[in-house]
């Protein structure tokens, strides 16, 4: 293997993996905090991908890209809002709240999926890229979209991490995950915790799913092959700790470069999985997680 | 109370004869696709619960199971020339077979992380169909699948008289094996289980062993029923691993009531009846889907075990007593 071949996939591999990062980021930050998985995730990238190019390119106005990724990632943190008042929390405490709240997640995302078609249309749409142009990494070149994702993962991530760490407010919710009852006596609003948290997740899948929609075409199924990704490798991280999901997100997009370049596009996919089902037949509770009830 | 019993005996029967003849009222071949269609999707789903609501296995894997059976069934038919009749018996022990592998990493792993694991076995299948294009055809599907014949009678004449009786077989098999089997031993220390983990590993049940042999078992006649559904519309599609596929038969098993076998079989038949018969109008393609959704959600938030609740009074809630009361039971008869 040459060392351009390496470099190329070692690039590519860092790309894939801020995007996972971004995305199972907030998929992460719902279970440590409600203890619950949010099939509705992959959707929403999606419809945070439609309400964007609505705004930037359909009306034709001449707006800043920016100004539509903001109403975008806003419209869509309200909807993470609504499905967890609506569809989470009247199921919070019950036994199989675990497996209730997988059906009610994945009827949402159903729901939302066939409403964006029919909303949309089934006409094939694609974003203009955040920055345009090309840049060059270690003789490998990429666009200036990419870089840019590159660098923003980093900065979104140490942000969210900071928010938990240091704000009341991300104390508050990391209060709630590890104790709700605990937190509430002490005088913290558990239910606006879960709202602000579903709000950050929703958030963080609408900014994943624009930035995906300038590289690939935005269709409502936009997101679903990034959450069976996002599955993979919140079991390879375990899904106790942010930290193990983004570092898992960055070792399996550079797994995954790997495996593009050595076992071909096509197995890929089914070269992970087995590697996944292997995983965990040796280490049930993750690469580096600790066990989770 | 006497009288109520017999009436659940009897209902069954009852229902069993209508479906009989439901033929002699539904005349046009279109009419009884549906009721064909129906009945398979009958299957799967009351296969479904009884690993998901007898077990308690957060198993979302099982549409690949039928996966299988479409694939194992019609790849064995057109390939290697095996009577399509033998090739449905294959379908379910492949099914079986992909049952006790899933079963691995199962066993081994809690909530969240067997909903993951099942849920990604399911994508592994589907990504093995789609890489070995030149098999299976990929993205286009297997198309030309021999289909079942019988003492030279093709079963497409008559309106597919043939298939509906076929159909209602597999359905009528498939249910007194799940009946037979939820009511035995078997069947009660999965509930144990369940309800009172704890209770019933102290009781000497074994775990792994029986969830092993419960996914085993729901995924025969969910294979067959693949199988059946590859020789009858002749052509095997991705499609059937979809995320829209899963919804689809999780809610059949959630509007009928979990852990009751005969709730996701009408369920499965109303829901395929109206979502079926919506498609004729303009632009219902999704909003019916749409319409499946939102059912869902309101049976889940209004009405937790399904519409077979309605039909039994409308007791106090009692599950405390329920739960105690049948892991005690399992363990006094082991």
């Amino acid at each position: 293997m040459t060392l351009h071949s390496l470099n190329a996939m070692l690039v590519s591999g860092i790309v894939l993996g801020s995007f996972y990062a971004i995305m199972a980021s907030g998929l992460s930050l719902i279970w440590t905090t409600l203890g619950i998985f949010n099939f509705a995730h992959g959707v929403f990238m999606a419809l945070g991908a439609y309400v964007a190019w609505t705004i930037s390119d359909a009306a034709g106005l001449d707006l800043w890209l920016g100004i539509a990724i903001a109403v975008a990632v806003a419209a869509v943190c309200a909807v993470g809002i609504l499905t967890e008042r609506l569809f989470v929390r009247p199921f919070y405490g019950e036994r199989n709240m675990l497996l209730i709240t997988t059906m009610t997640t994945l009827a949402v995302m159903m729901f939302l999926e066939k409403g964006i078609q029919l909303f949309w249309g089934p006409r094939l749409k694609q974003l203009r890229p955040v920055v345009t142009g090309d840049v060059t990494v270690l003789g490998v070149t990429i666009s200036a979209h990419e870089a840019f994702v590159v660098c923003l993962a980093p900065v979104l991530l140490f942000g969210l991490w900071g928010f938990l760490r240091l704000t009341r407010t991300g104390r508050a919710i990391r209060a709630v995950g590890q104790d709700a009852q605990a937190a509430r006596l002490i005088g913290i609003n558990v239910p606006a915790m879960f709202a602000i948290t579903f709000a950050l997740s929703a958030g963080a899948a609408a900014l994943t799913g624009i930035l995906l929609g300038s590289i690939r075409l935005v269709t409502p199924g936009l997101g679903s092959e990034p959450l069976i990704k996002a599955f993979i490798i919140v079991i390879f991280g375990g899904l106790g700790s942010l930290g193990g999901t983004i570092g898992a997100a960055y070792v399996i997009g550079l797994l995954e470069a790997f495996l593009i370049v050595t076992v071909g596009m096509y197995w890929t996919p089914s070269a992970l999985f087995l590697m996944l089902i292997l995983t965990l037949l040796i280490r049930p509770q993750g690469l580096f997680g600790k066990a989770v009830h | 109370m006497r009288n109520s019993v017999s009436l659940h005996k009897l209902l069954p029967v009852l229902v069993l004869v209508l479906a009989l003849l439901v033929p002699l009222v539904v005349e046009n071949s279109y009419g009884r696709h549906l009721f064909i269609i129906a009945f398979i999707y009958a299957i799967v789903a009351s296969n479904w619960d009884l690993s998901l609501g007898y077990a308690g296995i957060f198993n979302f894997g099982h549409i690949a199971f039928f996966g299988i059976g479409v694939y194992g069934t019609g790849l064995a038919a057109k390939f290697l020339g095996v009577d399509p009749w033998l090739a449905m018996v294959l379908g379910g022990v492949a099914a079986s077979i992909a049952g006790a592998v899933v079963a691995l990493p199962v066993l081994r792993l809690k909530g969240i992380y067997v909903i993951l694991v099942t849920f990604a076995f399911s994508q592994l299948v589907l990504q093995v169909v789609l890489s070995q294009s030149d098999v299976t055809g990929g993205t286009q599907g297997l198309v030309r699948i021999p289909t079942i014949s019988a003492f030279g009678y093709n079963f497409l004449r008559d309106y597919r008289l043939g298939y509906y009786y076929v159909a209602l077989a597999l359905l009528v098999l498939s249910t007194l094996f799940l009946r037979r089997l939820v009511a035995s031993d078997f069947g009660m220390s999965l509930r144990a289980l369940r309800d009172n983990e704890d209770y019933a590993l102290a009781r000497g049940i074994p775990a792994g062993l029986q969830r092993l042999k419960v996914l085993i078992a729901s995924a025969f006649f969910t294979g067959v029923a693949g199988g059946f559904y590859a020789v009858y519309l002749r052509v095997a599609s991705p499609e059937v691993f979809g995320f829209s596929t899963v919804s689809l038969v999780l809610s059949m098993v959630l509007v009928g009531g979990i852990a009751t076998i005969y709730g996701p079989i009408v369920a499965a038949v109303l829901l395929t009846l109206t979502t079926e018969g919506l498609a004729h109008f303009a632009g219902m393609n999704e909003s019916r889907f749409m319409l499946v959704a939102a059912l869902m959600l309101a049976i889940l938030l209004f009405l937790p075990k399904g519409l077979a609740s309605l039909l039994t009074k409308r007791a106090p809630r009692k599950p405390a007593a329920e739960s105690g009361g049948t892991p005690a039971a399992a363990g006094a008869r082991r």
